[in-house]
């Protein structure tokens, strides 16, 4: 059943294009489509996974033309585990941006084109291919954050498009160059041919700096995360969470599939320069994105230089081309992703019940809207590495992968970016709880009004189960995705 | 030993966790809420005391939850030295829980729920930490037991208390990525983190500059908690919350999580001989001297009644530190006993101090000329727990310090055994102006006291109001006979005062001694 590959990408953007013209006749419609389309995404993915860690990786050649000149779609346990994440998010925020008045066609036309765009990113196996389904991606993303319809956006919204077509831009380059270097574009092929090609090669070399640039101004690693917070704190609150989600997230996964599939840890053993640099940048990543979040005032972009730091631990993760380390990348990078999601769905839950978007903002709203703080404290924790949920999973495998590595100074700092996240999250869950004003003369019994779930809250509420019960499956995840990494590491 | 399949060690964690669910739900009810409180309180005890003969004759009890991280089980054992902390966290939750309602019903405080909910979550991380069977899982309930000790010490909302759990925040959590280091990298070299009486193995093998650099990471994880100087300065501050969670969390269950991890490490996963083979052991005890010495130096110098319980907690728990870091089987005796004698002791003294602050608002020391005529029985306990605290025989702290002498003197440490006696000088020291200014001072004559009022004293506080500290006409005079407080506080102290009183007399029948020998006998 290797159909369901083209299928889970072919499906979203079929309906995005539905949309755009049912959306002529009946402007509502658009949420109605977007909300089938992704379900049958959900079970497409689900399909796609159940086949993957069953049975192994599956290979789908295009309309029957084989690799190196057809297009080869590939699906093994790392994209299966991506593009769940990406089909259950992007249904679940559904939820989110029901009702809303801003959002009609157009909105839910980008909003499946992102979805198809990143079912493309996790399924490819050709490198053009990819660049062209980053770009899809992309484009849908500068649009859904501009939606908000405020000058700030659409700023934000421009920025983003400079900067993440300037990222585009590298990686075309950097296909380019090892076009030059190989003549194929599959990314199996391209692994055989870079090694006859030598890894040494000033071609090679250039290929692989071109793509890994152009894809960590994708991913926002420091200092090239620029674009980053003001999108997503200037976007509606339904598109920072899916994009804070979801988009990062394929293009870590999209270094990660370069790494491994077409450069190969061999590349690494060849050039360990490469590697140190990959590795120590990622790691200043983690140290400078805390450190720009403590600076923050605003939640949501608080949030976003929290991941510019996170994402800087799943880089260094895959970086570091072990098998534990590798592991860990993986468990954080899914982690990852519900984590951010529930925080901003949480932050955006909050700041429609009591209007508060700022650090200060948040005092004593514990008691205004208990389950939504309660989540995003639950959350936050979780992104600290708080055992037992899955923030903790992730980075305990990334030290293990580091320690195993001999590389002290990044165990060291991926297990300082527990107290860094700390340093951030600590100072909202005081304010929230503990407040900045004198106790009030509050009642001996009554501490806390009748909490309400909407919808939306139920969406964060969903996130803290998921985190902690992903924690505690994180063993079997880890046994699913074992032939993976035996053939990722040639063993 | 054998190891025995069951659901009692998980079932000791959950019910607390459980009654949690109960406390919020009948938030409006506080009598329903406090039941609940209690009946958790009383199963959990039951739970664990079940497991205390059959884990005295060699069995183990063990619940295994499954592979939390490649190579590490989550599972739950409940060995001797499990039973040890679970034992006495539990039953002191008992008093500790009626104590809390005297004292929060006493001082009409706000958001007794969160306080009750989040004394309920610190008790199921505490069991957790006890039956932990491997360095991982034990991470997991200390990380948990930071969490949820949190609310408690910012219980207030003043920015003393946010300062207070800010820096409790910092301090606990920088120790947890520290024990998080030392296990990452135990798990590398030794291929495991699972509690093994009389040690790892494989450790035994590795490098010797790798096994001294975990162990550093480790004790320095779990010296937060236990205050090992310089490590030490969020425990002062930390008094700024209820007066139950000082005695039960501060001197109890979260600062003993840290002793309690430094006993894991030293017997379970390098064991006293691979100790002695690095030369670790004794640097480990010097850290303990030095701070039991200091701390009580300081505690001279302190006003403020519960910083000074705080600086003597500090002190009393380096002895047990000092005894693991000996390693000779009588000092391993003494310390591990020092972990239940100086609970008693110290939860009567805390108890004490609650009561008083509840009665008179009074948190002073140079405060209290007198206040033995208010509150003789709260006072007598007092003094019966502080005489305990400097190892005057017939009390806990007499048994588990005489071990510790033995143990020092016979593992060469003269030393240490010399620190210790001076220690229990300063402990005299600091305690018995208390009781002395209680019942032989009055308002208007008491002796001058340079520590505290020189030039160079403790005091901190210079009273705006023109010093107007206590009654004008000084204390009213209350009988013997218990009106001077609820029964709620003053059973209580007399509970926890009879329990050091028992440990001091009849240890044995009193099972501690029985257990700490059984513990120290399967290294």
């Amino acid at each position: 059943m290797s159909e369901l590959l083209p299928l889970a990408i072919v499906l979203p953007i079929v309906a995005s294009a539905a949309a755009v013209i049912v959306g002529r006749v009946r402007e509502e419609s658009g949420w109605y489509l977007a909300l089938i389309g992704t379900a049958v995404q959900v079970v497409l993915a689900i399909g796609i996974a159940t086949q993957v860690f069953g049975d192994g990786r599956i290979t789908h050649h295009l309309a029957g033309f084989p690799p190196p000149q057809g297009i080869q779609l590939v699906a093994d346990g790392l994209s299966a585990a991506v593009l769940s994440v990406v089909a259950v998010v992007g249904f679940v925020v559904l939820g989110y941006t029901r009702g809303s008045e801003t959002h009609r066609t157009a909105f839910y036309a980008g909003y499946l084109l992102l979805v198809g765009g990143l079912a493309g990113v996790t399924l490819t196996g050709d490198l053009f291919n990819m660049y062209v389904f980053l770009e899809i991606t992309g484009l849908a993303a500068y649009a859904l954050v501009a939606s908000a319809n405020t000058g700030r956006s659409a700023l934000a919204g421009l920025r983003y498009l400079i900067i993440g077509t300037i990222g585009a831009s590298l990686f075309l380059l950097g296909v380019g160059y090892a076009f030059v270097a190989t003549g194929t574009l599959n990314m199996m092929d391209l692994s055989a041919e870079l090694a006859a090609a030598g890894y040494r090669s000033r071609l090679v070399l250039a290929s692989f700096a071109l793509i890994v640039t152009g894809l960590a101004i994708k991913i926002a690693l420091f200092p090239v995360h620029t674009w980053q917070p003001e999108a997503y704190a200037s976007a509606p609150d339904s598109v920072s969470t899916l994009i804070s989600a979801l988009v990062s997230t394929a293009a870590a996964y999209a270094i990660a599939r370069i790494l491994y599939s077409v450069y190969t840890v061999e590349f690494f053993t060849a050039v360990p320069t490469a590697q140190d640099l990959l590795v120590y940048a990622a790691a200043l990543s983690v140290l400078a994105g805390s450190v720009l979040a403590v600076l923050q005032s605003e939640i949501k972009r608080m949030l976003a230089y929290s991941s510019v730091s996170q994402f800087g631990l799943v880089v260094a993760a895959f970086a570091l081309a072990n098998q534990t380390a590798f592991l860990g990348g993986t468990i954080h990078l899914v982690g990852h992703a519900v984590m951010k999601g529930g925080l901003f769905a949480a932050a955006g839950v909050i700041a429609i019940r009591t209007g508060a978007r700022t650090v200060d903002e948040y005092a004593d709203l514990a008691a205004e809207a208990p389950i939504a703080t309660g989540t995003f404290a639950v959350l936050g924790l979780a992104l600290v590495g708080v055992p037992p949920a899955v923030g903790f999973v992730g980075k305990w495998y990334i030290a293990l992968g580091a320690v195993a590595e001999g590389v002290w100074i990044i165990a060291a700092v991926i297990l300082l970016s527990t107290l860094l996240t700390l340093a951030y999250f600590a100072r909202v869950i005081e304010r929230m709880y503990f407040g900045m004003d004198v106790p009030g003369e509050t009642a001996a019994v009554a501490d806390g009004g009748r909490p309400t779930i909407s919808p939306k809250l139920a969406i964060a509420v969903a996130a803290v189960v998921a985190v902690i019960v992903m924690g505690l499956g994180a063993t079997w995840f880890a046994s699913l995705l074992e032939p993976t990494m035996e053939f990722l590491f040639g063993l | 030993m054998t190891d025995v399949a069951s659901l009692r060690p998980l079932a000791a964690v959950l019910v607390s966790a459980i009654a949690i669910v109960g406390i919020i739900a009948s938030y409006r009810r506080p009598n329903l809420r406090e039941v609940w409180t209690i009946l958790a309180a009383v199963a959990k005890f039951g739970i664990v005391a079940s497991m205390l003969p059959a884990v005295l004759s060699g069995t183990v009890y063990v619940t295994d939850m499954g592979t939390i991280v490649a190579g590490v089980r989550f599972a739950l054992r409940a060995d001797g030295l499990g039973i040890l902390f679970a034992l006495l966290a539990s039953g002191l939750w008992i008093i500790t829980s009626l104590f809390s309602i005297g004292y929060m019903r006493g001082l009409a405080e706000h958001a007794q729920t969160r306080y009750f909910a989040a004394f309920a979550a610190s008790l199921s991380a505490t069991m957790g930490v006890a039956f932990a069977s491997n360095l991982v899982t034990l991470f997991v309930f200390y990380e948990l037991l930071t969490v949820a000790t949190y609310p408690l010490v910012t219980h207030d909302e003043t920015n003393e208390a946010r300062a207070a759990g800010r820096k409790y925040l910092a301090y606990t959590f920088a120790g947890g990525v520290a024990v998080l280091a030392g296990a990452v990298v135990l798990q590398w070299v030794g291929g495991t983190t699972a509690f093994t009486p009389g040690g790892i193995e494989a450790l035994a093998a590795a490098d010797p500059v790798v096994a001294r650099g975990v162990f550093a990471l480790l004790i320095a994880g779990f010296g937060v908690k236990a205050a090992i100087m310089p490590l030490h300065s969020w425990l002062p501050d930390a008094m700024v919350a209820p007066t139950p969670v000082s005695g039960l969390l501060h001197a109890v269950a979260v600062v003993k999580s840290g002793v309690f991890g430094i006993a894991r490490v030293t017997l379970d996963v390098y064991g006293p001989g691979l100790m002695a083979d690095l030369g670790v052991g004794i640097w480990l005890a010097a850290a303990a001297a030095f701070t039991l010495l200091v701390a009580s130096l300081i505690a001279l110098r302190k006003d403020n009644l519960k910083r000074r319980l705080a600086y003597s907690t500090i002190s009393q728990l380096s002895y047990i530190v000092l005894g693991l870091g000996v390693g000779a089987p009588a000092a391993l005796v003494g310390g591990l006993l020092h972990i239940p004698a100086h609970a008693f002791m110290k939860l009567t003294l805390f108890f004490c101090a609650g009561a008083i602050h509840v009665e008179t608002h009074t948190d002073d020391i140079s405060a209290m000329a007198g206040i033995g005529k208010r509150m003789p029985v709260t006072m007598a306990a007092f003094a019966v727990a502080s005489a305990g605290m400097a190892g005057i025989p017939l009390l806990a702290g007499f048994v588990s310090k005489w071990y510790l002498l033995i143990g020092s003197v016979a593992a060469g440490g003269e030393l240490f055994a010399i620190a210790l006696l001076v220690s229990g000088l300063l402990n005299i020291g600091y305690f018995w102006p208390v009781v002395y200014t209680a019942f032989f001072e009055t308002p208007e004559e008491h002796d001058t006291k340079p520590v505290i009022e020189g030039p160079f004293g403790g005091r901190q506080s210079a009273r705006a109001d023109g010093g107007e500290e206590h009654p004008a006409a000084g204390w009213a005079r209350r009988s013997w006979r218990g009106d001077e407080t609820t029964w709620f506080m003053l059973g209580p102290i007399l509970a926890a005062m009879v329990g050091a009183v028992a440990l001091g007399i009849i240890p044995y029948q009193a099972w501690f001694l029985r257990l700490v020998e059984f513990i120290v006998g399967g290294l």
